[in-house]
């Protein structure tokens, strides 16, 4: 797939937003959200605008000839061609929009093992990879060296994140709205993600999947630390309690934009 | 019966030959005509006495039953919408707020069932149900005593989950029910839950019933010259609708049994690591994408007729509109797997889904463009229905180009589970509702016969709209709230209050709709036939309301325009209606091809019968004992609680109602006439309940398709061989059975030489011999499963167990019916039925055929492979 991907991509390199998650989820959203927000208005103004224009009893443009009679078979109104114009329009936007974003999807799906590209900008290219399992009503962690955490995930400033998602007992949906990395948590099955861990903090990571009564509670956090106080951490030379010193407030906050 | 005897036959080649007798009485318009219908010589108490809607069979009063059972449920649903809007005023921890966690959880996940299965679609198919009918030429619907079953069975699977709720709490697991979550191990409500699931197995029953009935109907019924392609178009949305009801309905029904197993007899479909979790997103999403279209398909259509009549414009590029939605019906059983992007599914199947999704989208646009070209040049009265169908399109729109947001996978990635999609398919499913009150508006007058105040009718308008975007708008923006959390971040309060007081606004102005609505029942104005100029279809051509049945004559578009022709239905064209077809507990419905058919004077359709509302009663308490049963061996899976005795001893009360019931309606006189000059392509030579027998072996195929399906792709994701413990060591039994069955259906063939041939002894006997054959087949069946129970091998004992026990048993449920089918055809033919009309032992050997057919695929997949 990444042959393939790299092949499509040639002519598009400028254009397909490339990058960690989140810059790539903003280019992508913005772009989507100007174009739409100018379509709706196009569209729902122009409905407006004809039906102010073609309103009954301001007597201009009413065509007479042909009005539709009580038990006529069904007919066609016309108009043809500027409906396959409009539609045609609407298509070329959709499909272009969709095509572009596939570009980043290729790009997206090609991180979640191995080395990441280049394009994801980080330095230390080795993956963080974490074995993340779901279960009501919190998260655990197993590190790459086997220490395992419940409900804090612990992982370097700077380095690529690689997430293995299961579940141990219902279906649940891990997602870390700070990073923009969302992925089930299917028992039996396991999923891939990643994500780049940026900005120092604690943040939160939530289930988007109804999983039972402890639902809206199943709230962990992450904290993202310097190399070297993730690695005294996996390596049992530090705690959590030390590290989760860090500022609650502000990860809360993040966790809001 | 043959088409043969007709007079005259009808293609939709636009060769239509009228019979010369026919003559043209009556040009329009023909006011007032057929208003002195005499109830009393159809047994058909009146309007105002109770117990006409208890009997009735008439389509347009199944219609208002469905409206107004509707509009109970919306307000039901609603209800437990604005608890969730108060719950969410401001985030809770976990004991906060008026609901405890999991009473929110119920309410959400009631809410969402409410809407979706128990409010939209069955109020669209009350405005369906009263004016298919109307608008293709016919009297009534094809069988209407089925019609009558399909609505009781509609209300009491309402009743069944709103009884649900006080069974220790309904179900609370999201209306997308997702496994395991759905499994009596982790529902704290066990018998709760279990009900829901029956009440939504009930439900599909109906649906079942009543796609059959709908599509017989406008296969078989349509006013002369009116071709398919000629319908107006919210019957064109319609026939759509009720084709995608057929097949994806049966996915649904299939999950819902498999599911109720799993509660009630401790199958491990969903609780298996190998793929449990994942069968069901399958099979839910299966049904469930279409599902969105069968909910705004009827939208769509409202919208057209109201835009042509309020806009005195024809629809623009009309064909290609009806086209845009025969390709998105057909696409929309390809595009499931978009509601999976996040599941472990691999680059090239989200490639594939994204492209049939973005594909999908693409004749909507069309649609929008031709709505609003229609306005062009047009005369816009901004009557209340007009304001309903414009604001719904407006609403639409903005829901469309949201869901393109979620077409881009790479969105989709973040806002799966997020309020964005809450906004978005609200945005286009209560927006399809919106349209559907702009139905209701449009057709109230004709239902009626009264006009509504206007003002008032705008003020909802108002109302409605303002609160709707008030209360799903602030969603977009604060879009990042976790779906079905009521502790959401502190920073979106205020969005989130906006959109409660928006809720309650949209809630309040449906009072002024009901105020509205029921005052002018008294005091409105009375309308004429047609109210709205420039509307065009029948339904505005007749009385309002129309009289019992329909038309003062029989309804044709030869000249080109609506006429009624003399009415001259010859004696042999008289049929009976369901004492052919028979409703069964098995969540489907078996078509008994059995009736009476007596000669009888024409013109003298019965319209009443009391045994639809038996059958459903039966069936719903059947299904309330269903759900007091629990696995025998299985406690540890099922959290709490042992079978429900009480429950389970109205399930058998049930039973025998329901038993009654069939039997009464299979023996009771009902007949109904078919029009002698009709529209009948394609189906010109398949007589109606030959036609009705095939369109539910069609959804038959789906449901026993979704079972093999789920064999297989359990046992796939086990490992084919590897993984996989095949425990029948034995094939044997399973191979006598294949030639059971394969001799009983060539012994069913020898039952309708015999009565072409006029010998009773032979029918009786070539019957009790399918008879017997396939009471062979299950006693073989028995000693083979009581051995491998002895083994050890029960439903519980594992995945392999689960998928052998349960599709082979679904499969002698349905040898089981058709036994009971065929002890009733055989006490007929004893009493000297058939000879000669062998037409109803030809359609049991339909049924009986596929069954033998379906064993021919089991058997090498659970006993060879």
């Amino acid at each position: 797939m990444i042959g393939y991907a790299s092949l499509l991509s040639v002519p598009l390199q400028q254009l397909v937003p490339r990058g960690t998650r989140v810059t790539v989820f903003q280019n992508i959203f913005w772009v989507f959200l100007v174009l739409g927000t100018l379509v709706g208005i196009v569209v729902i103004g122009y409905m407006f605008w004809n039906a102010y224009r073609y309103r009954d009893g301001n007597g201009k443009d009413y065509d007479d000839g042909d009005l539709p009679q009580l038990g006529e078979i069904p007919k066609d109104g016309g108009k043809g061609r500027k409906l396959f114009l409009s539609f045609g329009l609407s298509a070329i936007i959709v499909i272009s929009l969709i095509v572009w974003t596939y570009g980043t999807l290729l790009f997206v799906e090609g991180q979640d093992t191995g080395q990441p590209s280049s394009d994801v900008g980080v330095e230390n290219k080795d993956p963080v990879v974490v074995d993340t399992t779901g279960y009501r009503f919190n998260w655990s962690f197993e590190y790459e060296n086997g220490k395992e955490t419940n409900g804090r995930l612990v992982v370097p400033e700077g380095r690529v994140v690689q997430l293995r998602v299961t579940s141990d007992d219902v279906f649940h949906n891990l997602g870390i709205p700070k990073y923009r990395v969302k992925t089930d948590a299917i028992p039996g099955e396991t999923t891939r993600s990643w994500f780049v861990a940026e900005d120092p903090g604690r943040y939160r990571i939530i289930c988007y999947e109804l999983c039972g009564q402890g639902h809206s509670g199943m709230i962990a956090y992450i904290h993202v630390v310097p190399q070297e106080e993730y690695e005294q951490f996996i390596n049992n030379e530090s705690s959590l309690s030390e590290i989760s010193a860090s500022d609650d407030e502000s990860g809360r906050l993040a966790a809001a934009r | 019966m043959s088409d043969n005897d007709q007079p005259r036959t009808a293609t939709d080649g636009g060769t239509a030959d009228a019979e010369a007798s026919a003559e043209v009485t009556e040009e329009l318009p023909a006011p007032g005509v057929g208003e002195t219908e005499d109830h009393e010589e159809h047994a058909l108490p009146s309007l105002g006495s109770v117990k006409r809607w208890f009997v009735t069979t008439n389509h347009k009063d199944v219609g208002i039953l469905y409206i107004v059972t509707s509009l109970f449920f919306l307000v039901f649903g609603g209800t437990l919408a604005l608890l969730m809007r108060i719950q969410l005023w401001q985030p809770r921890a976990a004991a906060g707020g008026p609901l405890d966690a999991l009473a929110y959880n119920q309410a959400v996940s009631a809410h969402g069932l409410i809407m979706v299965f128990w409010f939209i679609s069955p109020f669209a198919f009350g405005l369906a149900n009263y004016l298919v009918p109307l608008q293709i030429g016919a009297k009534d619907l094809s069988f209407p005593r089925l019609n009558a079953v399909s609505y009781w069975l509609y209300l009491f699977s309402g009743l069944l989950f709103g009884i649900s709720f006080f069974q220790g709490g309904t179900f609370a697991g999201g209306w997308t029910m997702y496994a395991p979550l759905n499994v009596p191990k982790y529902m704290p409500t066990a018998i709760g839950s279990t009900m829901a699931v029956l009440a939504l197995a009930l439900f599909v029953a109906s649906v079942t019933v009543s796609s059959v009935n709908f599509l017989t109907t406008m296969y078989r019924m349509r006013a002369e010259g009116l071709k398919m392609r000629k319908l107006p178009v919210f019957s064109s949305s319609i026939l759509l609708t009720v084709w995608m009801m057929l097949f994806a309905f049966a996915a649904l029904l299939a999950a819902l049994l498999i599911l109720t197993s799993d509660h009630v007899l401790g199958t491990q479909y969903f609780l298996s690591p190998e793929g449990g979790s994942l069968l069901w997103t399958h099979l839910f999403w299966f049904f469930g994408h279409p599902e969105v279209y069968i909910v705004f398909f009827p939208a769509l259509g409202v919208m057209a007729e109201v835009f042509q009549t309020f806009t005195g414009r024809r629809l623009v590029g009309r064909k290609w509109f009806i086209a845009s939605m025969v390709l998105v019906a057909l696409q929309s059983f390809i595009v499931w797997m978009h509601h999976m992007f996040l599941t472990a599914i691999n680059l090239e199947v989200k490639t594939l889904f994204m492209a049939t999704t973005i594909g999908i989208s693409l004749p909507f646009d069309l649609m929008v463009f031709s709505l609003i070209y229609t306005m062009i040049k047009g005369r816009i009265r901004f009557t209340t229905p007009f304001l309903f169908s414009f604001g719904a399109l407006v609403l639409f729109i903005i829901g469309g180009i949201t869901g393109v947001f979620l077409g881009a996978v790479v969105l989709d990635y973040e806002m799966r589970g997020t309020y964005w999609v809450v906004a978005h398919f609200h945005y286009v499913m209560v927006g399809g509702a919106t349209a559907l009150f702009g139905g209701l508006y449009y057709w109230y007058p004709k239902m009626t016969g009264k006009m509504y105040d206007q003002l008032l009718g705008k003020v909802h308008f108002v109302m409605y709209f303002v609160g709707f975007n008030l209360l799903y708008f602030p969603m977009f923006v604060v879009w990042e709230t976790p779906r079905r959390v009521f502790n959401y971040n502190p920073a979106f309060t205020p969005w989130h209050q906006a959109a409660t007081i928006g809720g309650f606004l949209l809630g309040a102005s449906f009072l002024v709709m009901f105020y509205n609505l029921f005052v002018s029942l008294r005091t409105g104005e009375d309308v004429g036939d047609n109210p709205w100029a420039y509307a065009t279809s029948a339904e505005w051509a007749v009385s309002s309301p129309p009289p019992l049945e329909n038309f003062p004559g029989i309804p044709s578009y030869r000249g080109g325009t609506l006429s009624f022709l003399d009415d001259v239905v010859p004696a042999s064209e008289v049929e009976t209606d369901g004492g052919q077809e028979a409703i069964e507990a098995d969540g489907g419905e078996v078509v008994e091809p059995d009736g009476v058919y007596a000669t009888h004077d024409h013109g003298h359709d019965s319209h009443a019968s009391i045994w639809p509302f038996g059958i459903s009663l039966g069936m719903f308490l059947t299904f309330l004992g269903i759900a007091g049963l629990r696995p025998p061996d299985s406690t540890d899976l099922v959290a709490p609680g042992a079978a429900d005795p009480v429950l389970v001893g109205v399930g058998g009360v049930g039973l025998v109602v329901l038993g009654v019931s069939l039997f009464a309606m299979a023996r009771e006189p009902f007949y109904t006439s078919e029009a002698p000059i009709a529209e009948r392509w394609p189906y010109a030579h398949v007589e109606k309940v030959k036609l009705g027998v095939w369109m539910f072996l069609g959804s038959d195929v789906i449901l026993f398709g979704a079972f093999i399906g789920s064999y297989v792709f359990m046992r796939f994701n086990a490992g084919w061989v590897e993984g996989w413990h095949v425990f029948i060591e034995n094939p044997i039994p399973g191979l006598m059975n294949t030639y059971l069955l394969l001799t009983s259906s060539f012994s069913v063939v020898l039952a309708m030489v015999a009565a072409r041939k006029r010998n009773t002894p032979g029918v009786i006997a070539s019957l009790l011999t399918t008879f017997m054959l396939g009471v062979g087949f299950l006693i073989n069946k028995y000693i083979e499963w009581s051995h491998l129970f002895h083994e050890g091998h029960t439903p519980s004992a594992g995945i392999e167990e689960s998928t052998f026990f349960l599709t082979t048993g679904l499969h002698a449920l349905h040898v089981i019916s058709g036994l009971v089918i065929l002890l009733y055809l055989a006490w007929r033919a004893w009493g000297g039925a058939y000879l000669g009309e062998d037409e109803p032992i030809e359609y049991f050997g339909l049924y009986w055929h596929f069954v033998d057919i379906v064993w021919l695929f089991l058997f090498p997949l659970f006993y060879i492979l």
